[in-house]
């Protein structure tokens, strides 16, 4: 990424302040022996998994209201584990910069047929090192949160044990050493995901959603297991050491089986998209909306969503052997983006706001993983950017979702925009810590979702260079542009009819609604501080990529750059988007219901989502439903036949001798003797 | 070659048939009963001829087993005998027929024409449900109120009736 | 296949005394119950006369004959009375008899044990149960027998073919192969083989097969006696309860 329009290289100065910081932080947690690495590697899923069995076995009966102190402390250590081990693995050098180092902790042979290992140990390198900071962080915050917002609740331990089991599996599934056990955690934190969305089982809304999320995963996951079927056929093992990082059997398998490796990539990436909630499988996590808020924050906005991203970026080395696949993944991408963003237009719920902001949030990381197919080159360029968009949006995302649960909270479980308005003055902690949130979303220059946006703009327009499918990928960057605008629009949309306007609340709120309580206020605060400046801290010295860099199987990129004119055009787009958003829902507050008046059916389209569920409703739910009538009926009318039918047998067959059961000693007696006959018959020859 | 322990050999066989006859065709428990211990005396016969051909005491050992047995059974009999008696006052072996399936009409095989009709066996009482072992018994609605009322429900030990069909 | 005289006598007399029996337990009057059974056991003792009596001194076979007729006669008005006293007593009558043969095969211990166990004590114990429970005197299941025909044909078949075969024996050795193998390897109990034929019946010698061959099982067979003693203390019902 050499050639570019305009560059700025990072202020050297203060890049070398925060390496002399660190270097003088990290000797000695550097220097630490294997060990300590290894059990810091072991304490970030043991602690979250301990906390899952200890509330679990002891929540309902003993702990109740206290059960959220295992998951508070095991979430704890977890984020000081994956901060340590940040620093760990940190190379000690970034002006070195080639030394690409992991820690793994050895685990045990869990499969062992034949030929066939499969191992579960914990692995960790750049890219899950700076993955699992950012969930340990995020979940403790979230944790914190949960307590206050969880308070009272009759599941209150159920909660905190599934949470606990979501954090260990996410940690898992982040720390797989093969595409096996990564599988194994993945369909763990589907299951958690299931446990929680359906916390609130009573409600067959609820209850329906976790079905249709697990329902939906597993079209996906069908695709990631035949994949990973397809990678031991190739490569003859799951092993990431043996499969993505060493080049030459990477290239080994590509001369050896033309067209095996893009298909393998296909099929990584249908379970990838399920999981992260891509078209057309998107229709889920909209729905996922019916569990309880902090976990709409953590694992359907922040982490468990974007283990699609990891999976599709862990496997870059991959899918740079596949073009085809890489397109067909900006493809995919481009087009989640821009239609789960102009549903997020009218939707008046505002956790579906955020929730369709989620998918199309999680459609820009998509559309950068695919740049490789415009050059090798920018396969790592595009890996992380997708990976920094992912983290980044891990902290404003959660904080948005935590934000809408205070507001949830004070309005008596009511999440209807248009029930209140004018929130800012009663809630002000949860209105300035939206208000960074969306800032964020939007673009706003220099907050969080400025920079990783930046980049995945960035490398689109690079790709646009690209002789024969620049064509393609300067659509896309159009297409992006296009949604960023969007972005900041429904952002702020949903900001200002929240908190702007008259102030009005619904009567669940009661007379006086309450800013959210310490315990939900300092997670806000902490997300919002990290919403505004996680972006700046890591994109603006270059720590991100240099770090991520050092990822086993990654390209070293050459030297970064900054587009001035592209972070200039984008900031133009988030401002526009907000003013639009406070011109059409501040200045003229009739505006945009006569706008929707005029463009009724557009409007439509947008509110009810593209007619996607109705679309899945008839093509595949209906006949599925007729062909399991169909099922019903054979099993009523001719497998319960034939069963009935062996019981009658015995029942016809027993007719004659049931009269023998008299029931008086004396028969019974009668017939001994004719037992007692036949066998003197058989001693004496007569018989037999 | 038995010789002329033959003969017998054909007494112990006659009185085990007669003791085989009686079994079947008596209906008085008590004369079932002893069908059975005659049945025993045919058996005892022919295993003590036996012993005499063979030129060894074994049939002898074995016959004072029988009897060892043979007194056993008449003792546990006998007060089986007793507590079914108490609970039909009668001796008759066919209201003992619960095994019999339960849509068949009638005993098959039991009935000439010109029989009184089988009766059930009259309850003259509820009686007591087993209470288990160690433990007295529980003195509630069941329980008969006359015996209840006259009889110290500490003492009472009783064999386990049989059910009259009010499975509970 | 011709019969020879014994053969065709004892079928002769089997089948009669069947005839006698079908007679003594139908549902008839008094005196043709009476002459059936004593049909029945005429023929029986008859049956009996055609397989080989015993050899020796005249005063044993008139004993013989003594103890085996009452014997049979005393059984056949057990099985065939109505009353259940006088089954009772006729079946005391049988235990005698029994006894008689008992002595005649050299077993005076079994001969005195059989009395004092039966005629001593369970009969009386029969006799008790039966006065106190049936006080009333004639009862209706009493006075009819239960599916005779059926009872009849089935024991006196195997009656006949018992008595056959004891008649082929008698007079050819038995071929052991042409059975199952009942005693293909056992070791004989060392203690119940007698020394000489003039201790062979002693009660010495039965003493000695008893606790010496047969010791565990005497001592079981003792703890069974034991167990039942109170199995029927613990059965019975008591008179408290007004059960008699």
């Amino acid at each position: 990424m050499t050639a570019s329009i305009g560059r700025l290289t990072t202020p050297a100065s203060i890049f070398n302040r925060l390496h002399a910081w660190l270097t003088d932080l990290a000797p000695p947690l550097a220097c630490m022996p294997l060990e300590f690495q290894q059990l810091v590697l072991w304490l970030i899923p043991a602690a979250p998994l301990a906390a899952a069995v200890v509330i679990s076995l002891l929540g309902p009966k003993l702990l109740r209201e206290r059960s959220h102190w295992p998951c508070w402390l095991a979430l704890a250590v977890s984020t000081a584990c994956a901060l340590v081990l940040l620093t760990n693995i940190m190379p000690q050098s970034f002006e070195g910069g080639d030394s690409a180092t992991g820690v793994v902790a050895v685990g045990y042979p869990w499969i062992s047929i034949g030929e066939m290992q499969v191992r579960i140990d914990l692995r960790a390198d750049a890219m899950s090192t700076l993955m699992l900071s950012m969930v340990t962080s995020v979940s403790l915050l979230v944790s914190v949160f949960s307590a206050g917002y969880m308070h009272g609740d009759r599941g209150y331990a159920r909660f905190f044990a599934a949470f606990s089991l979501f954090v260990f599996s996410m940690a898992m599934l982040v720390l797989s050493g093969n595409y096996m056990q990564l599988f194994i955690f993945w369909e763990l934190v589907g299951l958690c995901s299931y446990l929680l969305i359906g916390f609130w089982f009573q409600k067959p809304s609820a209850a329906a959603a976790a079905k249709k999320a697990f329902v939906v995963n597993r079209i996906g996951d069908m695709g990631l297991i035949l994949g990973i079927f397809l990678i031991w056929t190739t490569f003859g093992s799951l092993d990431f050491a043996s499969v993505l990082f060493s080049p030459e059997t990477l290239s080994q398998a590509a001369t050896a089986h033309p067209g095996r490796i893009t298909t393998i990539c296909f099929l990584l990436l249908a379970g990838a998209m399920g999981k992260s909630a891509q078209f057309p499988l998107h229709v889920w996590l909209p729905d996922a909306m019916e569990g309880p808020t902090p976990v709409s924050a953590l694992i359907h906005a922040a982490t468990m969503v974007t283990a699609g991203v990891y999976l599709v970026a862990r496997s870059t080395p991959l899918f740079a052997l596949a073009p085809d696949a890489q397109l067909f993944v900006t493809g995919i991408g481009a087009a989640t983006a821009l239609l789960a963003a102009l549903i997020a237009l009218t939707q008046m719920d505002l956790k579906r706001v955020l929730a369709y902001s989620t998918v199309s949030q999680l459609g820009f990381m998509f559309m950068a993983l695919g740049v490789g197919a415009a050059g090798a080159e920018l396969a790592t360029a595009g890996a992380t950017a997708g990976m920094f968009h992912l983290f980044t949006h891990g902290f404003f995302k959660a904080l948005l979702f935590l934000a809408a649960g205070s507001v949830m909270h004070a309005m008596g479980d009511v999440i209807d925009m248009r029930h209140f308005s004018g929130l800012r003055r009663s809630l002000p902690i949860t209105h300035w810590t939206f208000l960074c949130g969306a800032a964020a979303l939007a673009g706003v220059p220099l907050l969080a979702g400025f920079w990783s946006k930046d980049e995945i703009l960035a490398v689109l327009h690079e790709a646009g260079r690209h002789e024969r499918v620049g064509g393609f990928f300067t659509a896309i960057y159009w297409i992006a542009a296009a949604t960023a605008f969007l972005t900041a629009f429904y952002a702020f949309r949903a900001y200002f009819m929240t908190f702007w306007g008259p102030q009005r609340f619904p009567p669940e709120a009661g007379h006086h609604p309450h800013d959210a309580p310490p315990a939900m206020a300092w997670p806000l605060r902490l997300l919002a501080v990290a919403a505004l400046f996680v972006g700046l801290a890591a994109a603006a010295t270059h720590w991100f990529a240099r770090y991520l860099a050092h990822t086993p199987g990654m390209a070293h990129e050459g030297e970064h750059a900054f587009h001035i004119d592209l972070m200039v055009a984008s900031g133009v787009i988030a401002v526009a988007g907000i003013a639009l958003a406070w011109f059409m829902y501040v200045r003229r507050p009739g505006l945009a219901a006569s706008l929707s008046q005029a463009g009724r059916r557009l409007y439509d389209l947008s509110y009810r989502k593209f007619y996607f569920d109705e679309l899945f409703l008839a093509a595949l739910v209906l006949p599925l439903r007729a062909f399991a009538w169909l099922c019903y009926m054979a099993d009523v009318h001719v497998i319960d036949r034939l069963v009935d039918a062996a019981g009658a047998a015995p029942r016809v067959a027993s007719r004659l001798p049931r009269l023998l059961h008299t029931g008086l000693v004396s028969n019974y007696a009668l017939m001994m003797w004719a037992g007692v006959l036949a066998y003197l018959g058989f001693l004496l020859g007569l018989i037999g | 070659m038995i010789g002329d322990s033959a003969s017998f050999l054909a007494v112990g066989a006659a009185l085990f048939i007669l003791g085989g006859i009686g079994f079947v065709t008596r209906r008085n428990l008590i004369l079932i009963f002893l069908s059975a211990e005659l049945m025993l005396h045919g058996v005892s016969l022919t295993l003590l001829t036996f012993g005499r051909v063979h030129r060894n005491l074994e049939g002898q050992a074995f016959t004072i087993f029988i009897l060892t047995v043979a007194a056993c059974e008449a003792a546990l009999g006998l007060s089986l005998i007793l507590a079914l008696y108490q609970h039909s006052k009668s001796l008759d072996v066919d209201l003992w027929s619960k095994l019999r399936e339960a849509d068949l009409p009638a005993p098959l095989l039991a009935l000439d024409a010109g029989e009184p009709p089988l009766e059930t066996a009259p309850s003259p009482a509820p009686l007591p449900r087993l209470a288990p072992a160690g433990l007295p018994p529980i003195i509630d609605d069941d329980f008969p109120a006359e015996l209840a009322a006259t009889v110290d429900a500490r003492t009472i030990i009783t064999p386990s009736p049989p059910d009259d069909g009010e499975y509970r | 296949m011709t019969l020879t005289a014994a053969q065709g006598t004892m079928l002769a007399s089997v089948a009669t005394s069947a005839v006698g029996m079908w007679l003594a337990l139908s549902p008839r009057a008094m005196r043709l119950r009476i002459i059936g059974a004593a049909i029945a056991s005429a023929a029986l003792v008859v049956a009996v006369t055609a397989l080989d009596g015993p050899r020796g001194a005249l005063d044993d076979q008139i004993l013989f004959w003594l103890f085996a007729g009452s014997a049979l006669v005393s059984s056949v008005f057990m099985v065939t009375s109505r009353e259940p006293v006088y089954a009772a007593l006729w079946f005391a009558l049988a235990t005698l008899g029994a006894c008689g043969l008992f002595m005649l095969l050299s077993a005076p211990f079994l001969a005195a044990a059989t009395v004092i166990v039966y005629a001593g004590a369970i009969i009386v114990t029969f006799l008790f149960v039966i006065m106190l429970a049936q006080q009333t005197g004639y009862t209706f299941y009493d006075q009819r027998a239960r599916t005779p025909a059926a009872a009849i044909v089935a024991s006196w078949l195997l009656l006949g073919a018992l008595l056959w075969s004891y008649q082929q024996w008698q007079n050819e050795p038995v071929n052991v192969a042409a059975g199952p193998a009942l005693t293909a390897d056992a070791n004989p109990n060392p203690f119940s083989q007698p020394d000489s034929e003039a201790t062979a019946h002693s009660m010495r010698a039965l003493g000695r097969s008893l606790f010496g061959d047969y010791l565990y099982a005497v001592e079981i067979a003792g703890t069974l006696l034991l167990v039942a003693a109170i199995g029927a203390i613990a059965i019975a019902p008591r008179r408290a309860e007004g059960t008699i």
